[in-house]
């Protein structure tokens, strides 16, 4: 009954897939890793077999510069975990590189958070798991300027 | 046309919070109801599509929903299945129905919709994969961050949502068999609980237990009928299914590939439509769909939905049986139900007057899914 109930208040772990395993895996060691395609030079998250834009898979892992922006985000007000109190930031993070990935955006009030706001991974502990989060580059803007819905390679 | 497809019957349970039915009796009981309504019996149904809720499609994953209810209907069906599409699945399987009659393969398939997820709760909460991680957990929150790109966007503001909410309170006013009935003002809406902004708790749409089913038959079959029949006039589905991967994923849904097929189709424009049963899980996906549906440029919806714009007696009456805000959680089978009857002129004190043409819509899991069908009345 103990290990029940400390397992409904640890915070929730990755899924255990396959296909994100090494990614969590890269996190543990302080590295956001991204899939590149070999052949066009695409990016991308998830991980996967193959280039979703061209499908080959001729692909390989590279560390992502950590910089981006806030595409677009939400400030939960209600609870849904006991590891993870409201009020949060979700946030849909666009890297420079040009994957998009759910993250949290920290350090600042929620209220704060701005729709293309320039943010930098930061990984913070939770439980045994490194966490890759976002939060405001220093001295950066924190304008409103439009966050891109284009593609980028 | 004289391979055809008509949908001929509707039927359905009694929705809400329902502990002491399980969705089997649940969904015999609108099966039954919807064959009954045709003027058909049992031994008349040669197709059986099924659409498990959220809480079934975890729960029943291995067993084939269709195979345990098919068993319990007596049914040796000569066409069969299940769709998981999330809130899309309604409206696609009596797509897939309606494709599978013109093309001979059965000519009376049942399409039935059920899930009882207030008695299985525990199957119903969800954060998916990697998501619960960040505590990006239940759909809210996945619709709260389009709703935020909306009002980015296009400076959409909260009141422009609540009026969504407050248009489906007024029609299910109308609605006898609707579980929201009372009325709403703007101050009661803003004065809702946050759950993840800009949503508020009357944003989300409610959770029942319940089913639904719909009658696709034949039209050679159905001109022996009785009964008064409703045209499928066209259907088109669109999905987007790469989620983050889409660098337009919180900008429009894929119903913005899918409606102007649908429109193409049936030879018919926006303009065309009496009403329209959009899903909405959530009202932002309401507002979304009028501008992928092209009942208002990209960006006015806000602006369409205000002084009762789809409210009764609108422009454009929206979900005239209360919808998923206000009538039950219905999986979007009882959107497809309110369009027959009202195309049925069968709609009592809600009916609009003269409906020819009715738009319906699906819209399911992370945004992911849209299935849409433009049905007309036999006049």
């Amino acid at each position: 009954m103990e290990e029940k109930a400390a397992t409904k208040t640890a915070h929730p772990a990755p899924a255990d897939d396959q296909l994100t395993a090494s990614f969590w895996e890269a996190c543990q060691h302080g590295s956001l890793m991204m899939t590149h395609c070999r052949d066009c030079g695409h990016y991308f998250l998830p991980p996967g077999p193959c280039c979703p834009r061209c499908w080959s898979s001729y692909i390989d892992q590279h560390a992502a510069s950590g910089r981006g922006q806030v595409v677009t985000y939400t400030v939960y007000r209600h609870g849904y975990h006991p590891a993870i109190p409201p009020p949060y930031v979700v946030a849909v993070i666009e890297l420079d590189e040009g994957p998009r990935m759910v993250s949290n955006v920290t350090g600042l009030d929620s209220d704060a958070v701005r729709t293309g706001m320039r943010v930098q991974l930061v990984f913070e502990q939770a439980g045994d798991r490194k966490i890759p989060r976002f939060e405001p580059t220093s001295g950066g803007t924190t304008g409103t300027s439009e966050a891109s819905t284009g593609k980028k390679t | 046309m004289s391979r055809g497809a008509v949908i001929a019957g509707v039927g359905h349970s009694e929705f809400g919070r329902l502990p002491g039915l399980t969705p089997w009796q649940l969904e015999t009981t609108a099966a039954r109801a919807a064959v009954a309504d045709a003027g058909l019996e049992p031994g008349d149904v040669d197709g059986l599509l099924t659409d498990p809720g959220p809480a079934q499609g975890i729960l029943d994953g291995i067993t084939p929903h269709f195979l345990r209810l098919g068993a319990q209907l007596g049914l040796d069906p000569d066409y069969a299945g299940s769709e998981i599409l999330g809130g899309a699945g309604s409206v696609g399987i009596v797509g897939r129905a309606v494709l599978a009659v013109e093309a001979g393969l059965c000519s009376a398939c049942l399409c039935v919709y059920g899930d009882s997820p207030l008695s299985q709760p525990a199957a119903f909460g969800y954060g998916r994969g990697d998501d619960a991680v960040f505590g990006f957990f239940g759909a809210v929150g996945m619709h709260a961050l389009a709703a935020r790109r909306h009002a980015h966007n296009y400076g959409t503001r909260p009141e422009q949502l609540g009026e969504v909410v407050l248009a489906a309170r007024a029609h299910a006013a109308l609605t006898p068999h609707a579980l929201k009935r009372e009325l709403l003002s703007m101050d009661d809406y803003l004065a809702s609980k946050p759950v993840a902004e800009p949503l508020r708790a009357l944003d989300c749409c409610m959770v029942s237990d319940g089913a639904a089913a719909v009658l696709v038959l034949s039209a050679e079959r159905a001109a022996r009928l009785e009964r008064s029949t409703v045209r499928v006039l066209s259907q088109a589905q669109a999905h987007s299914l790469q989620t983050m991967g889409n660098g337009t994923h919180f900008d429009q849904l894929p119903a913005a590939r899918s409606a102007p097929r649908l429109f193409e189709r049936a030879g018919l424009e926006p303009s065309d439509v009496d009403l329209a049963l959009l899903y909405d899980c959530f009202s932002i996906v309401l507002l979304m769909q009028l501008e992928d549906y092209g009942f208002c440029a990209r960006g006015e919806a806000g602006s369409f939905v205000e002084n009762g714009g789809i409210a009764p007696g609108g422009r454009l009456p929206v979900n005239t049986s209360g919808g998923l805000l206000a009538e039950c959680y219905g999986g979007g089978m009882m959107h497809v139900i309110e369009a027959v009857r009202q195309l049925r002129g069968e709609a009592g004190e809600r009916q609009v007057a003269d409906a020819s043409v009715a738009l319906v819509s699906g819209h399911g899991l992370g945004m992911n899914t849209h299935t849409g069908l433009l049905l007309g009345a036999d006049r």
